[in-house]
C-alpha cells in the first residue's frame, strides 16, 4: 500500500509553545482516516501545516510523491489537497452556486483577457464549471438552494456546501475539519454517509478531524490520536478505543470524558461498523 | 434579473412615456434654441432651482428604465433616445448641463475602476487619484509643449493623438499599478489603506517637484494645454461652420460622446470580469482571504490584477480629463480627489456597477449643482439684507459632505443605495445556452 | 558637501529630530492603543490631534487677552501669567477637549458598527469619513472667528519659548526642552497606568480577548471608551506641542503628521507602547536628517520636500520586511 500523504516528524512551535510535536502520519490512497484528540491537541494546526497555511518548524510533508513544504496554500490545492474549516469559512455574500464555482478556480484555464473578450475558452470553461457545480450540489443535496446566499443557509447546509466547494477543486485528498460539529443526529448521519460516498463513489481519500466518536468509530479505517501535539496512538478504531493512554488523555481532562466513554462503549448500537 | 422571478408589473410603457415627456419639459425649461427647433425662451422666468430639478427628473429616466421591470426593447429605446438624442440637443443649448454630464461620465468611469479594487476585491485604496494623475500628466505633457523640455522637440502632439494616448495610458497606469502593488499587496488589509494613502502623497510630491533638474511636470504651477488643440479640431470647425453652432459647444459634445463610449466600455468590461472566474476570485478574497487561498486562489496575483485593472481605468480617464480641462496640476490629484471617488463608490454600493454610476452622478450633481445653487441662494439672501455670515459658503465644504456620506452610509446602509447583487451565475444559463449573451445585466 | 558643514549641521539636526519624533510618538500612542485593543486604525486620530492643537491655541489666545497688563495708554506691558503656566493650562484643556471628542467619535462612528460586527472595511471607511468631517467642521467654526490659521501666542515681545539655551555646544530653544519634559511625563504616566493599575490590567485583558474579559466581569465598552479617552487626550497634548514647536495651527495640520505617526506606530510595532515611542523618535530623526541632508548631498536635485517620501518609504519597507515592527510581536490569524 503506497501512502498518498506522507508526513514525517512534523513540528510546529508558536513562540515557546510546541503545538505539534514531531508527528509522523501517513495516509494510504482511498482511506478514511480520523484524527482525534482533546481540544487544543494540535489537530487543526496539523491540518494548517498540510495545507500550507502554516510552515512547519521542522519535518517533511509529501503528497503523491511531491514535497509540500514551502508551497503556498493555493499551490497545495493545485497539487490535489482540499479542505474545509472548523469555523465554517464560506463566502457569505456569494450564492451557493458561486461558492462552488470559486472552488473551480484552479480547474479553469480562463485568463484575464478571455474573460474580457468572452473567448471560446471562457465559454467552455464557464460551461464546464456550471456543469460540475451542478453535479456537486446534487451530490451534497443543495441543488435547490443554489441561488441563495451562502450566509443565509442553515448551519448543516453550510457545512455540506463547504464540502462541495472543496470537491470543486478536484482533489485527491480532502481534509475535513469537524464536518459534523453543531449538527443534529440526523444531519450527522447524513454527513457520515456523504463522507463514505466520497470515498466509495469518487475515490477521494479523506482525513477528518472529528469529536463525535460515533462518527469516528464507524467510518474510519484508522484513527490517529493527538494529545498536547504528540501522537499518542494510531490504529484500527477498536484498538484505539481500548488504548489506555487514549482513555487517560480523554478521562484526564474531565470535560470530554463522559462523551468519549459513552460513545466508545456503544459503537455497535449504531449498527454500521466498518 | 431573471424574468421568471420578477413579479412586478411591466412598466415599459410608463418608462418610455416618462422619458419622452421629461425630455420635452426639460427642453422647454432649459430653452433649446437650435434653428428650426426653437422653443419659447423661458430664461429668467424659471428659477435656476426649478431648472435643476427638471433636469434631474429628466436624467433619472435612465435610472428608472434600468431599475423598473421593462422589456429589453423599452430599455433600449429610452437609453438611445435620452443619451443620443435628448442630451445632445438640450446640452448644446445649455452647456452648463452638458458639462456636468461629461463630468459625471468621467467620474463614473473612475468610480467603476475603483469599484474593482475596493468593491470587488475589498482592497481599500486611498491613493487612487495617483493613477488618474499618471494618465492626466501623460497627455498634459505630450499634448503641450512641456515634453520639449526633455525631448528633441516636436511637441505638442496633434490633438487627435489623444485617442492613441488613451490606450497608452491604460498600459502605463496598469504597469504603475502592478509595480506599486507588487510590494504593497502582500501587506495586511487595513495597512493597505495607509500605504496607498502614502503612495498617493508620493505621486503628488513627485508631480510637485519633478520640475528640477529637468522640467517634466512644471511643478506646482501645473501644465496648461494651449487652446485649439482638442482632438478632431478640424472636423469640429467644419461642423461648426456648417451648423452655426459655436465651436466650444461642439468640442464639449465631442467629449460627451467619447466619455460616454468609455463609460459604456467600462460597464461591459467590469460586468464581464465580475461574472467570470476573476471576478469571483476577487469577491472570494474580499469575503475571506484564507478560504479563498484554500480554494486555490493565488492572493497576490489576484489582488494585483484588481489593482492594475482599477489603475488602467484611472489612466484612461486621466487623459480625457487633461484634454477636457486643458490644465493639470498636482492639487487636482490630492487626497480629496481620491476620497471623492471613494465616496461615490461607497454611496452607490460597493461592488455594484449600477450603484457606483448613480453614486458618481449624485456626488457630482451635489458638488456642481446643488451646493453651488445653495451658495448662490444664500448669497441672494445676504444681498437681500439677511445677516448671514459669509462663512456659510456650502460650495467650499465638499469634504464635509464626503465625510458625512461615508459615515452615514457605513452606519445606515453599508451596502450602498443600490446594493450589489451576485446572481449572474445561474444554472439556467446552461439550458438556455445564454452563456455568451450574459452581458450588461446587473 | 564639506565635512565641516556636515558635522556642523549634525547636533541641531539630532535635537530637532528627537523633538519632532517625541511629538510623533505621543500621537502614535493614540493609534497604537486603539489598534492594540480593537485592531482598528483610528483614521480620525490625526484630526483629534489637530482639534487638540486648535483648542489649546484658542485657549492661549484668550488667556493672553485676559491676562494682559496694560499701562495708562492701553499699551500691553506684560502678562499676569507666566507663559509656562499658560501652557500647562492649555495642555490640560486640550487633553480634556480632544479626549472628549475622541470618545464622542467612537460613540457616533465606530460603536454602532462594532456592535453589529461589521466587516473590517466598514469602520475604516467610517473613520475616514469622520476625519474629513472634523477637518471641515473645524475650518468652518474657526473661520467664523476670523482666519482659520492661528499663530501660537508667545505672551511677550521676547518670545519665551524660543529663548535659546546652550546645551552641549549647541543652543536649543526652551520649547524643545518643554516638549521633552511633557512627553516623558505622559509616557511615564501611561506606562504606570497600563502596567500597575487595575484599570491598566483591564485594558490589557480586553486587548487580549474581549469576550473572555467580558466573562471575567470587565465592562468592555467602558474600557474601549477609556482607551479612546486616553488616546484622544494624548493626541490633544501632542497638538499643543506641535503648535508650540511650529508656531501655528490650522485645520490641515493633522493629515501629514497623522500619517507619519501611524508610520511611527507601525515602525515600533503596532500595539506596543515603548514601540510607539521608539518608532516616533526614529521617524523624527529619519525625517529631519532627510530634510537637512538630502538637498546638500544631491546638489539640490532632491530637496527637502522629498522628506515625506522618505517617511513613507520607511513605512512600506517596514510593512514588507518586518510587519510586526521593531518591538512588536508577530501574530498569526486564527484559522
Amino acid at each position: 500500500m503506497t501512502a498518498l500523504l506522507d508526513v514525517q516528524a512534523v513540528r510546529k512551535v508558536f513562540g515557546g509553545l510546541v503545538a505539534v510535536n514531531d508527528v509522523t502520519f501517513s495516509v494510504p490512497e482511498k482511506a478514511i482516516v480520523s484524527v482525534i484528540g482533546p481540544n487544543g491537541a494540535g489537530k487543526t494546526t496539523f491540518f494548517n501545516m498540510i495545507t500550507g497555511i502554516y510552515k512547519p518548524t521542522a519535518g517533511t510533508i509529501s503528497f503523491d510523491g511531491r514535497n509540500m513544504i514551502g508551497l503556498r496554500p493555493d499551490e497545495v490545492v493545485t497539487n490535489g489537497i482540499a479542505r474545509t474549516f472548523q469555523n465554517i469559512r464560506l463566502f457569505g455574500a456569494m450564492t451557493t452556486l458561486e461558492n462552488v464555482l470559486v472552488g473551480r478556480h484552479t480547474q479553469s484555464k480562463t485568463q484575464f483577457f478571455d474573460a474580457l473578450l468572452h473567448t471560446a475558452r471562457y465559454k467552455s470553461d464557464e460551461r464546464a464549471g456550471l456543469l460540475r457545480a451542478k453535479e456537486l450540489l446534487e451530490f451534497v443535496g443543495l441543488l435547490d438552494k443554489r441561488d441563495e446566499l451562502a450566509a443565509n443557509l442553515p448551519y448543516g447546509e453550510q457545512r455540506r456546501l463547504e464540502i462541495a466547494r472543496a470537491l470543486a477543486t478536484n482533489p485527491k485528498l480532502i481534509l475535513l475539519d469537524e464536518p459534523t460539529a453543531g449538527m443534529n443526529p440526523q444531519e450527522t448521519e447524513e454527513t457520515k454517509h456523504l463522507i463514505r460516498r466520497l470515498r466509495d463513489d469518487t475515490g477521494i481519500t479523506v482525513v477528518l478531524i472529528e469529536h463525535d466518536m460515533r462518527v469516528v468509530m464507524t467510518i474510519s479505517d484508522t484513527v490517529t490520536v493527538l494529545d498536547y501535539g504528540t501522537k499518542i496512538a494510531e490504529g484500527l478504531p477498536f484498538d484505539v478505543r481500548n488504548n489506555p493512554q487514549v482513555i487517560e488523555a480523554y478521562l484526564g481532562r474531565g470535560a470530554a470524558a463522559g462523551e468519549f466513554g459513552k460513545n466508545a462503549a456503544a459503537p455497535s448500537s449504531t449498527g454500521d461498523a466498518v | 434579473m431573471s424574468a421568471l422571478q420578477d413579479k412586478r408589473s411591466d412598466s415599459s410603457g410608463f418608462v418610455v412615456i416618462y422619458a419622452l415627456v421629461s425630455s420635452i419639459v426639460a427642453a422647454i425649461a432649459i430653452g433649446i434654441n437650435l434653428g428650426p427647433l426653437r422653443f419659447i425662451p423661458l430664461d429668467g422666468i424659471i428659477p435656476d432651482i426649478l431648472k435643476t430639478l427638471i433636469f434631474l427628473a429628466f436624467v433619472s429616466s435612465l435610472l428608472l428604465a434600468n431599475s423598473l421591470k421593462t422589456s429589453a426593447r423599452a430599455k433600449m429605446i429610452v437609453f438611445l433616445f435620452v443619451l443620443v438624442v435628448a442630451i445632445p440637443v438640450i446640452g448644446v443649448s445649455n452647456t452648463q448641463y452638458l458639462d456636468i454630464l461629461v463630468n459625471i461620465c468621467i467620474y463614473s468611469a473612475l468610480a467603476l475602476g475603483l469599484n474593482v479594487v475596493v468593491g470587488f476585491a475589498g482592497l481599500l485604496d486611498l491613493g487612487y487619484a495617483a493613477f488618474f494623475a499618471v494618465g492626466a500628466y501623460l497627455w498634459a505633457i505630450f499634448g503641450s509643449q512641456q515634453a520639449n523640455n526633455f525631448t528633441g522637440g516636436g511637441f505638442p502632439l496633434n490633438g487627435n493623438f489623444m485617442f492613441l494616448m488613451i490606450p497608452i495610458a491604460v498600459v502605463v497606469a496598469a504597469s504603475f499599478g502592478a509595480l506599486l502593488g507588487l510590494p504593497v499587496l502582500k501587506v495586511k488589509g487595513d495597512y493597505l489603506a495607509i500605504i496607498t494613502l502614502g503612495l498617493g502623497e508620493v505621486i503628488r510630491v513627485l508631480a510637485n517637484n519633478l520640475n528640477r533638474p529637468i522640467n517634466i511636470t512644471n511643478g506646482s504651477q501645473g501644465v496648461r494645454i494651449a487652446p485649439g488643440s482638442a482632438p478632431l479640431e478640424g472636423f469640429l470647425e467644419w461642423l461648426s461652420g456648417l451648423t452655426g453652432i459655436e465651436l466650444f459647444k461642439l468640442e464639449l459634445l465631442m467629449y460627451y460622446v467619447v466619455v460616454l463610449l468609455v463609460v459604456g466600455l467600462a460597464v461591459i468590461l467590469t460586468t464581464r470580469l465580475d461574472n467570470s472566474k476573476i471576478g469571483r476570485a476577487w469577491v472570494a478574497i474580499r469575503e475571506d482571504e484564507i478560504a479563498a487561498q484554500a480554494m486555490g486562489v493565488p492572493l497576490v496575483r489576484t489582488k494585483l490584477i484588481a489593482f492594475a485593472t482599477g489603475a488602467s481605468f484611472a489612466g484612461a480617464m486621466g487623459v480625457l480629463y487633461a484634454a477636457k480641462f486643458s490644465f493639470v496640476s498636482p492639487e487636482s490629484f490630492n487626497f480629496q480627489a481620491s476620497i471623492s471617488i471613494l465616496a461615490m463608490v461607497v454611496l452607490g454600493g460597493l461592488g455594484s456597477i449600477q450603484g457606483v454610476i448613480v453614486g458618481a452622478a449624485i456626488v457630482i450633481i451635489l458638488n456642481q449643482m446643488v451646493l453651488t445653487a445653495f451658495s448662490n441662494f444664500l448669497a441672494d439672501l445676504r444681498r437681500g439684507g439677511l445677516p448671514l455670515p459669509s462663512q456659510f459658503e456650502p460650495a467650499q465644504y465638499q469634504q464635509l459632505i464626503y465625510g458625512i456620506i461615508l459615515i452615514v452610509m457605513m452606519i445606515v446602509r453599508p451596502k450602498g443605495l443600490i446594493p450589489a447583487k451576485r446572481n449572474a451565475a445561474k444554472l439556467e444559463n446552461l439550458e438556455r445556452g445564454e452563456l455568451a449573451q450574459k452581458v450588461g445585466k446587473q | 558637501m564639506t565635512p565641516e558643514l556636515f558635522f556642523g549641521l549634525l547636533p541641531i539636526t539630532i535635537v530637532d529630530g528627537i523633538s519632532l519624533g517625541l511629538v510623533y510618538a505621543v500621537i502614535a500612542l493614540g493609534y497604537t492603543m486603539v489598534y492594540g485593543v480593537l485592531e482598528f486604525i483610528n483614521f480620525a486620530h490625526s484630526e483629534i490631534f489637530m482639534v487638540g492643537g486648535v483648542l489649546g491655541v484658542e485657549l492661549l489666545i484668550w488667556l493672553q487677552k485676559v491676562t494682559a497688563i496694560k499701562d495708562a495708554g492701553e499699551k500691553v506691558i506684560g502678562y499676569s501669567i507666566h507663559p509656562l503656566g499658560a501652557l500647562i493650562i492649555a495642555l490640560i484643556f486640550a487633553a480634556a477637549g480632544a479626549g472628549a471628542l475622541a470618545v464622542a467619535v467612537e460613540r457616533v462612528a465606530y460603536r454602532p458598527l462594532r456592535l453589529r460586527g461589521a466587516p473590517k472595511l466598514v469602520p475604516l471607511i467610517s473613520a475616514i469619513g469622520m476625519s474629513l468631517f472634523l477637518i471641515d467642521a473645524t475650518r468652518f467654526i474657526e473661520s467664523l472667528f476670523g482666519q482659520f490659521n492661528r499663530p501660537f501666542p508667545e505672551f511677550s515681545a521676547q518670545p519665551f519659548f524660543s529663548v535659546p539655551v546652550p546645551f552641549l555646544n549647541v543652543s536649543v530653544p526652551i520649547k524643545d526642552f518643554v516638549v521633552l519634559a511633557v512627553v516623558l511625563l505622559m509616557l511615564g504616566g501611561l506606562i504606570y497606568l497600563i502596567n500597575y493599575t487595575r484599570t491598566g490590567r483591564a485594558i490589557r485583558a480586553v486587548a487580549q480577548d474581549q469576550s473572555t474579559s467580558a466573562l471575567m466581569g470587565i465592562d468592555v465598552s467602558r474600557i474601549i471608551t477609556l482607551v479612546f479617552l486616553i488616546g484622544g487626550a494624548l493626541g490633544g497634548v501632542a497638538g499643543v506641542l506641535y503648535a508650540l514647536k511650529y508656531g501655528n495651527v490650522n485645520p490641515y495640520i493633522g493629515f501629514i503628521p497623522g500619517l507619519k505617526s501611524f508610520t511611527a506606530a507601525v515602525l515600533g510595532g503596532i500595539g506596543s507602547i515603548p514601540g510607539a515611542m521608539l518608532g516616533g523618535v526614529l521617524l523624527g530623526l529619519i525625517e529631519t536628517f532627510a530634510g537637512t541632508y538630502l538637498d546638500p548631498l544631491t546638489g539640490g536635485v532632491i530637496d527637502a520636500s522629498y522628506k515625506d517620501i522618505v517617511a513613507f518609504g520607511v513605512l512600506i519597507l517596514i510593512l514588507i520586511f518586518k510587519p510586526a515592527g521593531l518591538l512588536g510581536k508577530a501574530v498569526s490569524e486564527k484559522v
